[in-house]
């Protein structure tokens, strides 16, 4: 199990020794059971750190700002700034060391190791408390969490309260660490597309009337892209922001501007968004299920990019985040790819 | 009588083979339906996925998209990029639902004007049956 004494040793002797401008790690703020993002300046910050299975958010989102940050700083700090990455969140440093947005040496890694558990799925463990107010949620022995609430204390298993993604998930352990915690024994996952090959056994109109429905819901809040550490465009399709608009533009100059889609949270405005996003996605996604978690209406887009990710290995042989120094998915090719589709 | 539905195609056609292509059916006076709205693109690989959604999304009944055959992209690779990508494409549009008839590549080029003619008629008679596309339509 992952010594979170041995995590705290390690942070506060890079912070020490000042080898990093900051970590950013998961804390707690005082009145939730949740683990919080946390960003530790000093040695004495590290006490504030915490490990348990409630530290689902991807921290690698952060490292974005960090990027934009930086890049206003005068002069900048070349220092890495220091991360507690799960397995998933180091696959998203990787995808991003490839896409070359940062380099390895601008990030420190402190691995943690998930072993054979992972994050609980708030939703699930709210079904299993019956309306008791949770304190704390712990790792217990034999893939158990330990849940203590206002009315005592629950041994739950893993596997009944595990949020999906950790169910399947193939990287428990992290990919790229400069510290490693933890077990490095790897999980082997059966079938990490079973709820995608259930999809497609459906057929084509009743998937469709699944999905309608589905992003008939969304209410555009964009939780989704702002949770997800894979969206930095500078300026996404949706929002269209390089229109100079001046005193003089007219209201009907406005309205007759080109855009790609409506703001407006309509069902076929909302296909469109959410399909834009999935191909964005696509050979880039690495299953943290940030988005998911994030929304507000639960939408399950973790089916739309799980459905990319099948594809990419099963049409291209490519498994997202596992190799910096692989090509990006559609930025390489193969003469052997699939061409039955073309006429 | 009821009058027959036509459908609306928009075919991405790559400058230097397809589009060649198809002004090689015209100006070799072959007969094909009517139906296709050409958008000249530079190469296949410059087809973002967005061109074909916004396609379906501003009301097309089909969407092709056709370029060099591999080997012979005037950008040298541009084609098997495209490939990659519009194979995503396809496989995500039939996930959500979209019947896969809808969304079709070809290679065609600048000497197939035959070819052209055949794969606008075979798209055609493959869309009419579907009826009007409405899934991915922009509501009024």
């Amino acid at each position: 199990m992952v010594n979170i004494d041995d995590l705290k040793t390690e942070a506060k002797r890079v912070l020490k020794g000042g080898n990093v401008k900051y970590i950013i790690g998961y804390g707690r703020a005082s009145d939730t059971w949740k683990a919080n993002p946390v960003f530790l300046r000093s040695p004495e910050d590290v006490d504030k750190l915490v490990w348990d299975p409630t530290c689902f958010h991807n921290l690698v989102r952060f490292l974005v700002d960090e990027k934009r940050r930086k890049a206003k700083e005068k002069p900048p700090d070349p220092r890495p700034v220091g991360i507690v990455a799960k397995g998933c969140d180091s696959r998203a440093i990787v995808v991003l060391l490839q896409e070359k947005f940062f380099e390895r040496m601008d990030v420190f890694v402190l691995g943690v190791s998930c072993e054979s558990t992972g994050m609980i799925d708030e939703r699930k463990l709210a079904g299993k408390t019956a309306g008791k107010d949770v304190r704390r949620v712990a790792f217990g022995e034999d893939q158990k969490f330990v849940v203590e609430t206002d009315a005592g204390t629950l041994e739950i298993a893993a596997s009944e309260v595990l949020a999906d993604r950790c169910l399947d998930c193939i990287a428990n352990v992290p990919v790229i660490s400069d510290h490693l915690l933890g077990d490095k024994t790897k999980r082997t996952v059966a079938n990490p597309f079973r709820a995608v090959e259930k999809m497609e056994s459906l057929s084509g109109d009743d998937r469709w009337s699944f999905w309608k429905d589905q992003l008939k819901k969304c209410i555009r809040c964009y939780a989704c892209r702002s949770a997800c550490p894979m969206c930095y465009c500078e300026e996404c399709v949706v929002d269209t922001i390089n229109f100079a608009v001046t005193a003089e533009t007219s209201a009907e100059e406005k309205a007759q501007r080109i855009k790609w889609l409506e703001k407006s949270p309509v069902g076929s405005e909302n296909v469109f968004y959410h399909l834009v996003r999935a191909i964005h996605l696509a050979g880039r996604c690495i299953d943290c299920g940030e988005c998911e978690r994030a929304c507000p209406v639960n939408i399950p887009l973790r089916m739309l990019n799980k459905k990319l990710e099948k594809e990419a290995k099963e049409l291209f042989g490519y498994d997202a985040g596992f190799d910096a120094d692989q090509p990006a998915l559609i930025s390489c090719f193969r003469d052997g790819d699939p061409e039955d589709f073309i006429r | 009588m009821t009058e027959e539905f036509e459908p609306t195609i928009i075919a991405f056609l790559c400058k230097w083979c397809s589009s060649a292509g198809s002004d090689l059916a015209g100006v070799s006076r072959m007969e094909y339906p009517p139906n296709v709205t050409p958008i000249q693109v530079m190469c296949s690989g410059s087809v973002s996925p967005l061109y074909v959604f916004s396609a379906f999304h501003r009301g097309a009944d089909g969407v092709l998209v056709s370029g060099c055959h591999p080997g012979d992209c005037h950008y040298i690779k541009g084609n098997y990029y495209a490939r990659r990508k519009l194979s995503l494409v396809k496989k995500l549009l039939e996930y959500v639902g979209l019947e896969p008839e809808r969304f079709q590549v070809s290679w065609v080029s600048a000497a197939e004007g035959q070819k052209y003619t055949r794969v606008i008629k075979d798209f055609v008679n493959e869309l009419k049956p579907l009826g009007p596309q409405t899934k991915l339509r922009r509501s009024p």
